[in-house]
């Protein structure tokens, strides 16, 4: 065991006593009778490679999951205004100046809307 | 070079201060030991499924165990959709997002008359709060613009009231959204954001007349105990309602059980609303208060582009003008093909396609289904059944000849009772897409 490997066990040693102090501390009347569903871990290396990606994860991922964010095809501007969509509508903090450059650019160049399927149709009206 | 970022458990592993910067905005006093303010307790709390008493004496940069075994290594990306891992839900339902938990039910899932609660599709806003060990000790408030208000608890809602059990459709305000171009934003649901269950519950209208409401009261407010997915105890996930006649018809309930046994947390249990036909999110799960407004209600949901569509159509992939939207009440007509399956291969020689499905059309009933082999050059007309009872699926059965082998679509389209049909495409874009209800599209290769 290397000495960061044994420094993250300490951790979780301790917290797991803290657990044990919680459970006395009164959460105890809360039984976990049904499941409790355990989210997927994810990593920035799950999704494509580019300035801005860590940045954008860690944003996004600290509320939900960043597949939900990778699902999406949006253009430039929509993405700007998700941006704030999350901060009005959802509380995210405010994301300003080059940071928020930074993860406007990695969104997108990385997920622009997708090609339209199973239709010939073009929108005429919408620049891309 | 910069650092490289890496899972959560690597990322506390490094540089645990930095990681509580990253994810909590969790500021650490000069004695490295503590929170100073910010979200981060109530963010952890919300992972461990519980409050952490004596978060203050938490040193910095520390990870709780709950949440680092909440987070084994991921990995790697597979290919195609992700099946639901969870205990007593079929392993067929689609996860669309993880965290928080939405899983979709495939079309062919729906096969049953009556959806059983292990292919139940699964949208949650925030994160749930921990099991109750006591339901029946669970409290519903109901205040506002009531002339008495009141604290009952899910026993003496059992008690007071006549129970009733009533076989209705939930579903998704944003079911059917995957079909939009250009993509709207959020979870990409296909036709699997519904189900049509069995609730038991009592009439939300009984227990409101217990409370009298005031001439004032026009709008309910409706609040449940999922905490903010940022854990901040001060925001709220999701607060939605309904006009007071909607709240009114005998069909909204507020239940606890489903399909016969007591509603399960991951479908808001103890108790929750349902208020059939409208958008899934005025059914609030895991309920504990209605606040009867003397106005339209402006809670998180209720504004903007949330659970709204455009009043004039606007151009897709534009930029909205919120003036031009209004709130989507009722969900609009749709009909899905629950057998045979997207992709299912027929004997060579097979000449009649055996169809079954379901239709729904929100506060509406189903005036008719035709199914098509041909792309929709002729049409064909189902045999529909009625609904059970007001805001029930109405099942159908039809069988199709086909002129050889080869490769064939069935699409299905449905009518509403007022005379309007599916289209072909997802019609009235809008930002979040709401009521997008295209025919159904199944392929199917014979030989």
């Amino acid at each position: 065991m290397n000495t960061k490997k044994r420094a993250a066990f300490a951790v979780r040693s301790l917290f797991a006593g803290l657990l044990v102090v919680v459970a006395f501390a009164g959460v105890s009347a809360i039984a976990q009778q049904q499941p409790q569903f355990v989210p997927q871990a994810e990593d920035p290396d799950n999704f494509p490679a580019g300035p801005g990606r860590d940045d954008a994860f860690y944003a996004c991922a600290g509320c939900h999951a960043f597949r939900l964010v990778a699902n999406q095809g949006l253009t430039r501007e929509r993405w700007n205004e998700t941006i704030n969509y999350m901060t009005e509508r959802h509380g995210m903090p405010k994301l300003e100046g080059k940071d928020r450059e930074l993860i406007l650019n990695y969104l997108a160049k990385t997920y622009p809307p997708k090609q339209e399927q199973n239709r010939q149709f073009q929108n005429p009206f919408l620049k891309q | 070079m910069k650092k490289r970022e890496r899972s959560l458990e690597e990322l506390y592993r490094d540089d645990p201060e930095r990681a509580d910067a990253l994810l909590y905005n969790r500021k650490t006093g000069t004695s490295r030991r503590g929170f100073l303010g910010g979200a981060g307790v109530a963010a952890m709390g919300a992972m461990v499924g519980g409050t952490i008493p004596f978060s203050q004496n938490m040193p910095a940069g520390f990870v709780p165990a709950a949440f680092a075994q909440a987070t084994p290594p991921a990995p790697p990306e597979k290919k195609g959709p992700q099946l639901l891992d969870f205990p007593g839900k079929d392993k067929n339902l689609v996860v669309l997002g993880d965290r928080p938990l939405v899983a979709e039910t495939p079309e062919s899932l729906l096969d049953d008359d009556t959806t059983p609660t292990a292919k139940f599709f699964i949208r949650n806003n925030g994160n749930p709060p921990a099991t109750v060990a006591a339901p029946d000790t669970w409290k519903l408030a109901i205040d506002g613009e009531v002339n008495k208000p009141l604290e009952i608890s899910l026993g003496d809602l059992k008690k007071n009231y006549k129970p009733q059990t009533l076989r209705m459709v939930l579903e998704c305000g944003g079911n059917g959204r995957g079909f939009f171009s250009p993509t709207a934003r959020g979870n990409q649901w296909n036709n699997g954001g519904a189900g049509c269950a069995e609730w038991t519950g009592v009439s939300l209208a009984d227990v409101l007349k217990t409370a009298g409401v005031k001439p004032s009261g026009v709008y309910t407010a409706n609040y449940g105990a999922d905490a903010h997915l940022s854990g901040d105890p001060k925001q709220l996930t999701l607060s939605r309602g309904v006009r007071m006649a909607k709240a009114m018809e005998p069909q909204s309930l507020l239940v606890w059980a489903m399909n016969g046994k007591p509603l399960e947390n991951v479908h808001g249990g103890p108790l929750r609303l349902i208020i059939p036909g409208w958008a899934g999110s005025v059914s609030h799960k895991w309920v504990t208060k209605i606040t009867i407004r003397d106005k339209e209600h402006d809670g998180p949901g209720m504004l903007g582009t949330n659970y709204r569509v455009p009043i004039n159509p606007m151009v897709p992939g534009a930029k909205e003008d919120p003036k031009n939207f209004r709130i989507l009440e009722s969900m609009l007509v749709r009909s899905i093909i629950t057998s045979p399956a997207n992709g299912s291969k027929l004997a060579a020689g097979t000449r009649e396609l055996k169809l079954r499905g379901a239709s729904w059309a929100g506060d509406l009933t189903v005036k008719q289904v035709e199914v098509s082999v041909d792309f929709g050059q002729t049409w064909v007309r189902v045999n529909l059944n009625p609904p059970k009872n007001k805001f029930d699926w109405q099942r159908w059965t039809a069988n199709v000849k086909v002129p050889s082998d080869g490769y064939y679509e069935v699409w299905a389209k449905a009518t509403d009772q007022n005379g309007k049909a599916q289209p072909h495409v997802a019609a009235n874009w809008n930002p979040q897409g709401y009521g997008s209800n295209p025919f159904h599209r199944v392929a199917v290769l014979i030989g």
